[in-house]
């Protein structure tokens, strides 16, 4: 099973949750970057667990990722990709303002990623009375296939990717980065029993 | 009398979740809208007495909505529900003229305590 095949009434009812969390990530995100952040409704799109490596891959030349695993009640976890373009996470340093030192560039990458992460995935998992806790975040390395050997060594089979657009604008400078979030058939099931659920108390 | 009440919010759920926090006893003399062009023009033609109204929508967004009322000189008690919890937008909301900003997801007893405030229940 590779899709979410969601009726228009669950995929209405996770838009919601989502952009709800995604508010919520986003004025963590201001904190941090002590500025304000446009938000715009963010775009979801599952994708195919197979053609998910094979597409990023090819792009990994030139894109910066940030790993980290959650863990929740009832078969709810997954491993969260945060996939910056190059040129996204050279706008989040200038926007940071620090010097070019590469070692606190990725630190910041990977702070950065983890607050839109856990936050979002907090928030996320409250609506659906579920708590989350998380692995450490880590960026990747940059250079071929190491999306996919890092896939490889996941220590659980996920079924579909929840793939997240996310867009941030914050004043003068604007980022784009994807969420993606890895989740296996156990979770993407319980998800839909929620979904209906809320749905049912309306 | 029940006052007219309009929700604005591009998510059915959303709406929903409002209009299931409202007095029964108002349902019938409520209205929806999905984006905030259509809200626009629900408030130019009827006489709404409150209007819920989400921020982030696709086309005009709240606060579009929100300049749109005062430009009309439109007068209705303005409440708005939203994911964008930022003090900044909270204070640029409330300083386009709206009565409060509540935090989506909405609850029945904030409504209701917000609805009291302003002696609207």
């Amino acid at each position: 099973m590779n899709q979410l095949r969601l009726t228009e009434d669950e995929q209405d009812c996770l838009q919601e949750l989502i952009n709800v969390a995604m508010g919520q990530a986003s004025d963590q995100l201001a904190r941090y970057l002590d500025s304000f952040v446009y938000l715009k409704v963010p775009s979801i799109e599952s994708v195919d667990a197979d053609s998910l490596a094979t597409t990023l891959d090819q792009q990994q030349s030139a894109m910066a990722v940030v790993s980290q695993g959650f863990f929740g009640y009832e078969g709810i976890r997954g491993e969260a990709l945060l996939v910056y373009q190059d040129e996204d996470s050279e706008r989040l340093a200038d926007l940071l303002g620090y010097e070019p030192d590469e070692l606190s560039k990725d630190e910041q990458l990977i702070d950065i990623s983890s607050i839109l992460t856990t936050t979002f995935l907090n928030v996320f998992a409250s609506q659906i009375e579920n708590q989350i806790s998380y692995s450490a975040p880590k960026l990747l390395p940059s250079r071929a296939n190491s999306l996919s050997e890092h896939l490889d060594q996941l220590t659980f089979n996920w079924d579909l990717a929840l793939k997240v657009n996310i867009n941030y604008q914050v004043t003068d400078y604007s980022f784009n980065c994807n969420m993606v979030l890895l989740i296996p058939e156990t979770a993407i099931n319980n998800i839909k029993v929620v979904l209906n659920r809320i749905l049912e108390e309306l | 009398m029940n006052p007219a009440v309009l929700i604005c919010d591009d998510s059915n759920m959303a709406r929903k979740q409002v209009l299931r926090s409202l007095p029964e006893q108002w349902h019938n003399n409520v209205q929806t809208a999905q984006h905030g062009a259509e809200a626009l023009t629900i408030l130019r033609s009827g006489n709404i007495d409150i209007l819920f109204l989400d921020l982030t929508m696709p086309g005009i967004d709240g606060v579009g909505v929100l300049q749109g009322i005062q430009k009309l000189n439109i007068d209705c008690h303005v409440f708005v529900i939203s994911a964008d919890i930022q003090p900044e937008m909270q204070s640029k909301v409330l300083g386009l003229g709206a009565k409060e900003f509540l935090r989506k997801p909405i609850k029945p007893d904030v409504l209701h305590a917000n609805l009291e405030k302003h002696g609207l229940l």
